[in-house]
């Protein structure tokens, strides 16, 4: 497995996560494209982990993984209320802070 | 020697303090006890202060000061906490705290009733405090600091009764126009300054004759300067107009402030600074000009008026123009002289007038009052005698003085015939109206049936007997006044010159005569003489319409400029400017706003556009 091919299969991730982040309007299926990106990240981090030996790079995933659950926690409760309130799953409906 | 002279300053300053935060704790009759004992305190420093100058030989008693400690040091600037006491300082902290003393006794009586009795008398005490302060400064700034802190006395006793209008009106209209007064004097100090470096009036006097030659520019500068705060001050034309109005304060604040004391600080000035107006001629001649113009000006207006305070308050403008006219022609002595004994009688009619217009329950118009001369027979007897001595009739102290003053209008060697031919005038002018007020106030029968006249109570009296003798025999302190105040001004020479002296003397008695014919003898004469000088009697009594000139001169085109500033440079500049900033603001925010859609979709697009873009950036470039 070389090097390219990481970089490769971790860059395609991400671009199919950025794409379904800016197509779709579902906001659950958009909290699924932003777990994409960042796994594609998460893969890059510890495949270079293994490249270079060091431990840094996996540490740093885990960090990310915390952060991701805890991102997906509070953004779902949002989700959530917003949609007891509105009855209305469209984002881009949801545009009150329009200027 | 003279380490005690502060306490004349000290006691009123007390007077005013105490009775500013106690006053209204303690009982009327400690109050009045604080407010004269304080100034008695004072008087009293005054003559010790005097006896330790008498002591001194003759040339060692100018230029005494003393200093308390240093106020300011920077660089060669140094300002010192000092008081001067010479012979001219000590001659006025008598006639001050003296006179002072007197009406404040007389004003126990006069405000007995007054509701805000000790804050009446802690402004006196504040007047007292900053007259001496005036007078006792060594240098330009206290000076200007006494000089501001009468105007503000001033000020706060004129419109005492703050809940009549008329009231507040005058002591605003007196405010402004000492502070017009004020605003040359600091302008002069600021000469001053920058031409001899140091404001200390002994410093300057020394330096002034090397420096200058007579009629330098920068003299008549200084000299002219310093002329606006001394005619704003005491009331001489153009900036007379507030003390005819500054009436409307009680009589006793009318006695001491607008006529024995506060008024004659720009005669005081002129003599003080006597150096410098050596120095500018021209200068004089201005003064002596405006002097006597002034003297006739308000003598003839004080013939018509019918307010019994209005007329007298002419006759101090009048007697003002006279003191200018001896500083003008370079006879000081005579006029510090002309000031004090005009103190004594100017102070004793006023508040002889007060004594009526207390008894006629606060009637000031003359043609409503009559006949009193039975039931205040102590009135009227003093005020015959300050009416004698105003008129200068012989041997009372008006006599001495302005006879002096009206013969050295011709003899002195700036006086010339046309001084003197008004002067005499001015006198005969005096003699006239002050007989007609004495006349319609004591002879004849009462003119308002429902009032209930009667005599002053003693403590209103006492001081009127004291002033009364003063005014009778004022004159024979003359030649000690000369004497005294030579160290500062040298010798005057009296000139004596029986042919003069005569007219001067029909002029006065003749003046008394004719108010004895127009007054006494039928009511048709003296509406016949009215109506004949129809024009003339009108421009009188309407004080020549200087207030109408100075409306339509100054008042009218101010506002007129200000409502046009209003709607050309406020609203529709300044306003405008601001409100438009605020409004492109607003649209230009507007236009940039639309770019913040709300739609998180597009937030991200903007978002990976822009970082694709910097890192096109910087791998590529």
């Amino acid at each position: 497995m070389g090097q390219e091919f990481v970089l490769l299969v971790s860059a395609s991730i991400f671009c199919v996560g950025a794409a379904g982040f800016m197509i779709r309007k579902n906001p659950l299926i958009m909290f699924m494209s932003v777990e994409l990106m960042l796994n594609s990240v998460n893969f890059l981090l510890i495949a270079y982990s293994s490249f270079l030996n060091s431990l840094d790079g996996q540490i740093f995933a885990l960090f990310i993984m915390t952060v991701a659950a805890a991102e997906v926690v509070v953004g779902l409760a949002i989700i959530l209320t917003i949609f007891r309130t509105r009855h209305d799953m469209d984002v881009d409906h949801i545009d009150t802070l329009k200027g | 020697m003279f380490a005690s002279s502060w306490l004349i300053l000290l006691f009123p300053l007390l007077g005013f303090i105490g009775l500013s935060w106690y006053g209204n704790r303690i009982s009327r009759k400690l109050v009045g006890f604080v407010g004269c004992g304080t100034v008695g305190a004072s008087f009293f420093m005054t003559l010790v202060t005097l006896s330790n100058l008498l002591f001194l030989q003759p040339e060692e008693r100018v230029g005494q000061v003393q200093t308390l400690y240093q106020w300011i040091s920077a660089g060669s600037f140094k300002l010192n906490l000092a008081i001067l006491v010479d012979p001219l300082s000590v001659f006025m902290f008598l006639i001050v705290t003296g006179v002072g003393f007197v009406i404040h006794v007389y004003s126990v009586g006069y405000m007995h009733d007054d509701p805000e009795y000790s804050r009446f008398f802690a402004y006196l005490n504040l007047f007292i405090f900053s007259m001496l302060v005036l007078v006792a400064a060594a240098d330009f700034f206290f000076l200007i600091v006494g000089w501001a802190l009468v105007g503000l006395a001033s000020y706060l006793l004129i419109g005492f009764w703050r809940e009549k209008a008329s009231a507040v009106l005058a002591a605003r209209k007196a405010f402004v126009m000492n502070v017009i007064g004020d605003v040359g004097m600091v302008i002069a100090a600021l000469v001053i300054f920058e031409t001899f470096g140091t404001l200390s009036f002994v410093d300057v006097f020394a330096s002034a004759p090397d420096q200058f030659r007579p009629n330098d520019d920068a003299m008549l500068l200084i000299t002219m300067l310093l002329l606006v705060g001394a005619f704003a001050k005491s009331a001489q034309l153009p900036l007379h107009t507030w003390l005819p109005d500054a009436m409307e304060g009680p009589t006793p604040v009318s006695a001491l402030i607008h006529a024995a004391t506060m008024v004659t600080a720009g005669v005081y000035l002129i003599a003080r600074c006597h150096v410098l107006y050596e120095l500018a001629p021209y200068t004089m001649y201005f003064i002596a000009g405006v002097g006597i113009i002034t003297a006739i000006f308000a003598g003839s207006m004080a013939m018509v008026q019918y307010d019994i305070k209005r007329v007298i308050a002419y006759s101090t403008m009048s007697q003002l123009g006279y003191m200018f006219l001896a500083m003008g022609i370079g006879v000081y002595s005579l006029g510090m002289f002309h000031l004090m004994t005009h103190a004594f009688f100017k102070a004793l009619l006023f508040m002889a007038a007060g004594s009526v217009i207390h008894s006629l329950d606060g009637e000031q118009d003359l043609r409503k009052m009559g006949g009193l001369q039975k039931v205040m027979p102590l009135t009227h007897a003093t005020f015959l005698i300050g009416a004698l001595a105003l008129a200068g009739f012989p041997l009372t102290s008006g006599y001495f003085s302005k006879e002096a003053i009206i013969l050295s209008s011709y003899h002195a060697e700036m006086g010339n015939i046309v001084f003197w031919a008004i002067a005499v005038l001015t006198a005969g002018m005096t003699a006239f109206y002050i007989f007609r007020v004495y006349l319609f106030t004591f002879f004849g029968k009462l003119r308002s049936p429902e009032a209930h006249p009667h005599e002053s109570p003693m403590i209103m009296v006492a001081p009127l007997l004291v002033l009364a003798a003063l005014a009778l025999l004022g004159g024979v302190l003359g030649p000690w006044v000369d004497s005294f105040l030579a160290p500062v001004f040298g010798h005057v020479a009296h000139p004596h010159d029986n042919a003069l002296e005569t007219i001067a003397l029909i002029a006065g008695i003749g003046g008394i005569a004719t108010a004895g014919l127009l007054y006494m003898v039928s009511k048709q004469r003296l509406d016949l003489f009215k109506e004949a000088l129809a024009p003339l009697y009108d421009l009188l009594l309407h004080k020549y319409y200087v207030d109408e000139i100075y409306d339509y001169l100054i008042v009218r085109p101010t506002k007129a400029i200000g409502a046009f500033l209003e709607q050309k440079a406020e609203r529709e500049g300044v306003d405008f400017t601001v409100d438009q900033v605020g409004l492109q603001i607003k649209e230009v925010s507007h236009v940039i706003s639309l770019w913040q859609s709300g739609k998180v979709r597009s937030y991200a697009l903007n978002m990976i556009v822009g970082v694709v873009t910097i890192l096109m950036f910087v791998v590529f470039m």
